[in-house]
């Protein structure tokens, strides 16, 4: 008989994007203009999402960003070099949102010096648009913030997408894409699994 | 007079807008599969001076038409109707889907009930209109761009739309305003009965991939800036004017976004090219010419962000380097799959 089971937590470990994070794409219903994810000044609403701190996401832990009030609250990406704790990594999990579906490389930097391109795939956030690079969505709301006003007809949403780490050597920084089309809420380094005998 | 067809369907692409889901409407409605026309043309084109601030804005010259800029590889054209006033202009949108044939009418968000913009924000956009029922006073308009709404309004919001100067009025008010709607209204004009369009079969797809090779390699004609030698005029001569510090936002957003719309639907087109005559060199390609319009998508915000000073031109040329190398390779690769169908 077959058995629904509730998710597996994965043993992941989340990256502080605080000090990189430099636009404002939540807000709460009462500021609404107090944010910019995109030119036309359109936000996520806040009540919808998590507040900062810990969260989980199909199984994965996310350190959720600080948001209103806290200053920015995504990584506008600009070609950043985010530093992660060292460790031996399969995946890097992101919590992301594209002005229009876009995709660049991220470079990952290894603690012995190699450099390795992986691909960075997001979908539009823009609502009654669905996934184009197989992501699933990390949180679909039922609203759109505008500066003046709520649009409740629709709503935006947040993906979870994932980029491959083949190397299996210690993970030390991650160069997000020059692409301002992407934002990063959150990423977490999901650990290696012992997959492979060692010789 | 009441008439309200029901062979009028939405039609959308999450990198294309307005002008691609309403042409998309109009062809399909006259029994039409849009993808493998709307699709077929891969092109750049660039005519100085003329972007227009429109959602639906994209190149055409003297005594083209603008749905046929979308779809020259097929006989599909348009004409756009300027009436006088706005009373002539709901007279003959009224008799044009009287006579069975639903239209595309220029609009002003603004005025729109089932637009987020409505009495917000002014913009230039396009909407199908197929069905009037005057006795309850109100008209059926598709619009397949996000929040899609398939439904009636009263003729007045309609026509307070068409009739709209649309208006510059606060900051927001960017790229599609501050242009004459003027009760525009566009009808599709087909130059061939739809049972002659080409089946999309091993002929056609390598005629159409010819086609576009041609164009990119400064064979296709026309004229401004055209093909991959325009493309790389156009994108260093936009990088320059930045360096300059020269206000290219505008421009360059509402022109990136004609580009990646007509790329990633082509990008849609060899997909569907090659799952259908089962090849999988071309399904592949479309995932290379979708790269592309991932170039595209990112260009666009990145002009975006020049208008204060918030990018500057490295980082867009560091793009335009990145996309220009990406498309001369996937052309190479594309004359290699249409040698072999």
């Amino acid at each position: 008989m077959e058995q629904l089971l509730a998710p597996a937590r994965v043993a992941g470990v989340p990256v502080d994007l605080a000090r990189y994070a430099d636009n404002i794409g939540i807000t709460p219903p009462g500021r609404l203009d107090a944010g910019a994810f995109n030119l036309w000044g359109n936000t996520f609403p806040a009540d919808e999402l998590p507040p900062p701190g810990e969260v989980m996401v199909h199984g994965i832990p996310f350190l959720f960003p600080a948001g209103p009030g806290g200053g920015p609250d995504n990584v506008r990406c600009a070609g950043q070099l985010v530093e992660v704790p060292g460790g031996r990594y399969d995946w890097i999990q992101v919590l992301a949102a594209a002005e229009r579906r876009t995709e660049d490389p991220v470079l990952l930097h290894f603690a012995d010096g190699t450099v390795d391109p992986e691909w960075l795939r997001v979908s539009d956030f823009w609502p009654e648009t669905e996934a184009r690079f197989g992501e699933r969505p990390a949180y679909r709301l039922s609203r759109l913030h505008y500066p003046r006003h709520v649009d409740r007809k629709f709503g935006p949403a947040i993906w979870r997408q994932r980029v491959p780490v083949t190397r299996e050597t210690d993970l030390a920084a991650v160069r997000l894409p020059d692409n301002p089309a992407v934002h990063v809420f959150a990423m977490t380094l999901v650990p290696a699994a012992p997959q492979e005998v060692q010789e | 007079m009441n008439t309200l067809p029901d062979d009028v369907r939405p039609w959308r692409h999450d990198l294309a807008g307005c002008l691609h889901g309403c042409l998309a409407t109009l062809l399909e409605q006259r029994g039409i599969p849009a993808l493998p026309v709307l699709g077929a043309a891969w092109t750049f084109r660039h005519l100085p001076g003329g972007v227009r601030r429109e959602e639906y804005y994209y190149p055409y010259g003297p005594g083209e038409s603008l749905f046929g800029a979308l779809a020259p590889h097929h006989p599909v054209g348009s004409r756009w109707h300027r009436p006088a006033d706005a009373a002539t202009g709901l007279r003959e949108v009224m008799d044009a889907v009287a006579d069975g044939t639903p239209v595309a009418v220029a609009v002003d968000n603004y005025h729109l009930p089932f637009r987020p913009a409505y009495r917000d924000v002014h913009s230039n956009h396009l909407v199908v209109v197929h069905g009037f029922d005057e006795q309850r006073g109100t008209v059926r308009v598709l619009d397949a761009v996000p929040p899609a709404f398939h439904g009636d309004i009263t003729i007045e919001e309609l026509t307070a739309a068409r009739d709209s100067g649309n208006e510059v009025v606060h900051d927001r008010d960017m790229f599609f305003t501050g242009v004459d709607i003027g009760n525009r209204w566009i009808s599709l004009e087909l130059g061939a009965p739809p049972e002659e369009f080409p089946s999309l079969n091993r002929a056609e797809a390598a005629r159409v991939i010819g086609l576009n090779l041609a164009h990119f390699d400064g064979r296709g004609g026309g004229d401004g800036l055209s093909g991959l030698d325009g493309q790389q005029a156009f994108l260093e001569s936009a990088v320059k004017r930045v360096a300059a510090g020269e206000d290219v936002r505008d421009e360059l957003f509402v022109a990136a976004g004609a580009v990646l719309a007509c790329t990633a639907v082509h990008a849609d087109w060899l997909a569907l090219a090659g799952r259908t005559l089962d090849v999988p060199g071309l399904v592949e390609q479309g995932r290379a010419v979708e790269r592309i319009a991932h170039h595209w998508s990112a260009l666009r915000i990145t002009a975006a962000l020049t208008g204060d000073g918030q990018l500057g031109a490295g980082r867009l040329a560091r793009r335009v380097h990145a996309l220009m190398k990406d498309h001369e390779s996937v052309l190479v690769a594309l004359d290699r799959e249409r040698a072999e169908l």
